[in-house]
């Protein structure tokens, strides 16, 4: 069953078509992979998708619910979550604390809001971090923290954009695996990430985007060997 | 487990010692001086639930202060109304205008609310001075006598003295100490912090962040509200510029900026240092120092240059103030403070 419906959604900044008509279904328990040039309008989807901004057109169904419009924390309180490609750590509050605000989505007690949060710690490995502040941590541990600040709110999907981003190879290998634990945990996901290598391991289903249209979706073997997909890459490099 | 015993500890010990200087302390002046920094920590405190937990720097309060010390004076001269009744309807009347600039600010991104909380306090202002019928215009509000506050028909006091007040400005700087303690130890304090430190990322995380704002404000804004009544009661005297003037609001704003942003010690630090230093400029502590010890002579033409402007030159003293804390303490005082504990533990380790 499709939990989210992605819907003809278009966004414009200006005269800028930042996505134009793009559609795509995600199914309960997948991780969609979503990539595509430098620009090409991913980190807009999701804004659109969360209710960062509403898309100039189209639809975004979650649930069967019409999301169109709603609050970003509305789009939060009904399962729907995301992390950002720029890092955004509560800088000054603990690890644990930046975590317990995600856990506050669910429960109005400190006590079992820490309990919560300690679990997603543990889930992404930053036990050792528990009390440091935010805005000390290296890149990696931040895209963690991310990561574990989303969990903590209990959602149905989580959309995770460019975890990877910045990290070492060593990073990377261990963000891969939690992604895989967390589909292990019956959660969907959506990826977007850079990486092909990495995305063609975790995705289930691979959508491309190009200048903010969907150039092409299908399996990960599909979307590689689509001379499309290489043209799309190989005509505009990116890092 | 044992620091936090020795700390409670100290509060206690501290709040005992709070509550029995007025049997040992006669001096009215020394009495004084403790009801304005009790005041002042009052003040603060409110300002600190908004500003410095959730990140939204009110440059307005005097409209909160204000509005709380007319409310209660206007009805007691008008209409004969007990101040500990006047206080609620000053209450009241903050929640109706804090709501106002709230629900229009804050469903905005941007500078609006810092904008618009100047421009509420300078409408409050003028309309104070306007509206004369209600307000008495720019002439203000004389209290000659407070009512006695009676429980029934025994009189508890009858507001002769300052001990009366003293002890009403006690309480409200433990409540403005216990709201603060409840908001940094429950969810709401949380959502404040996280709204402070990252709006987007608060609200992506499924925190309302127009209505946490909002309660934000009210908290701020009721406490502020009983610091104005009170200050309208004990001084038994308001006027436009001295509850409404801009310089209230900054004035309130300095103690946390000065003591420290978002931490419970911040505004008593803040208050520490602020109370004094206006009180020695005032009455011109500090040219007389100078004279006394030989560095100016009172009748040259410095001496006499500096009793007729030090006194008016506080708004200066501040701004130098503000300038060296943010150059060489961004976190205020208390931020200083930790920093310096902080080092100490790990050079201890
Ligand atoms: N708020 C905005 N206002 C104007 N233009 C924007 C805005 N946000 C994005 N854009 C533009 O929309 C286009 C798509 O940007 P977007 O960030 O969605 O790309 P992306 O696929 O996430 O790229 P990257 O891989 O670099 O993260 C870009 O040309 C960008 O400059
Ligand atoms: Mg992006």
């Amino acid at each position: 069953m499709a939990i989210l419906e992605i819907k003809n959604v278009s966004k414009f900044f200006g005269g800028l078509a930042a996505n134009s008509d793009v559609s795509f279904d995600v199914h309960e328990g997948m991780i969609m992979g979503l990539i595509g040039p430098n620009g090409a309008g991913k980190t807009t989807l999701f804004n659109c998708i969360t209710g960062y901004y509403p898309p100039s057109k189209g639809e975004v169904i979650f649930n069967g619910r019409k999301l169109n419009g709603l609050d970003p924390d509305k789009v939060c309180m009904l399962g729907m979550v995301r992390t950002w490609q720029k890092v955004r750590p509560l800088a000054k509050l603990s690890v644990v604390d930046n975590v317990m605000v995600g856990a506050l989505a669910r429960t109005s007690s400190l006590k079992v809001a820490r309990e919560m949060a300690m679990e997603q710690i543990k889930v992404v490995r930053m036990e050792h971090r528990t009390n440091f502040l935010a805005g000390g941590l290296p890149i990696g541990e931040r895209k963690k923290l991310e990561v574990a600040r989303a969990l903590a709110t209990q959602p149905k999907i989580l959309l995770l954009d460019e975890v990877m981003g910045g990290l070492n190879p060593a990073e990377s290998e261990e963000i891969i695996q939690l992604i895989l634990d967390i589909k292990q945990r019956g959660l969907t996901q959506m990826v977007i990430e850079h990486d092909m290598k990495a995305i063609m391991r975790i995705s289930d289903r691979i959508v491309v985007l190009t200048s903010g249209e969907k150039l092409t979706e299908g399996s990960p073997q599909e979307v590689v060997s689509n001379p499309d997909v290489i043209s799309a890459y190989l005509g505009e490099p990116h890092a | 487990m044992n620091k936090t015993i020795l700390k409670s500890a100290f509060n206690i010990l501290l709040v005992v010692g709070l509550l029995l200087i007025p049997r040992y302390v006669e001096s009215p002046y020394a009495l004084h001086m403790m009801i304005l920094l009790f005041m002042s920590v009052a003040q603060g405190q409110s300002w600190n639930i908004l500003g410095g937990y959730a990140g939204q720097h009110s440059v307005g309060h005097a409209a909160y202060f204000g509005v709380g010390a007319y409310t209660t004076m206007m009805l007691m001269h008008s209409k004969g109304v007990v101040p500990w009744v006047g206080v609620w309807a000053g209450m009241a009347a903050v929640v109706v205008v804090a709501l106002i600039i709230g629900s229009i600010c804050f469903r905005l991104r941007g500078p609006y609310f810092v904008l618009a909380s100047i421009a509420v306090a300078e409408i409050m202002r003028l309309s104070a001075i306007n509206l004369t019928p209600l307000t008495n215009g720019a002439e203000g509000i004389l209290a000659t006598e407070i009512p006695a506050f009676k429980i029934g028909a025994t009189v508890v006091t009858d507001f002769v003295t300052k001990v009366p007040f003293y002890y009403i400005g006690l309480f409200l700087v433990l409540l403005t100490l216990a709201v603060t303690y409840w908001v940094q130890h429950s969810k709401l304090g949380y959502f404040f912090q996280a709204i402070r430190e990252d709006q987007d990322a608060a609200h992506s995380l499924g925190i309302n962040i127009a209505l946490y704002k909002n309660i934000g404000l009210v908290i701020s804004a009721v406490l502020t509200s009983l610091a104005g009544s009170f200050y309208g009661i004990y001084v038994g005297f308001v006027d436009p510029p001295t509850v409404l003037g801009l310089d209230v609001s900054v004035q309130i704003m300095l103690i946390c900026i000065i003591g420290g942003m978002g931490t419970i010690w911040g505004p008593v630090l803040g208050s520490l240092i602020l109370v004094p230093l206006s009180e020695a400029l005032r009455s011109n502590m500090v040219t007389d120092l100078l004279v006394k010890i030989g560095m100016v002579n009172a009748d040259s033409r410095i001496g006499i240059f500096l009793k007729e402007n030090l006194s008016h030159a506080h708004v200066l003293l501040y701004g130098i103030l503000v300038v060296l804390v943010i150059l060489f303490m961004p976190d205020g005082l208390m931020g200083f403070v930790k920093k310096l504990a902080a080092r100490r533990n790990r050079e201890a380790v």
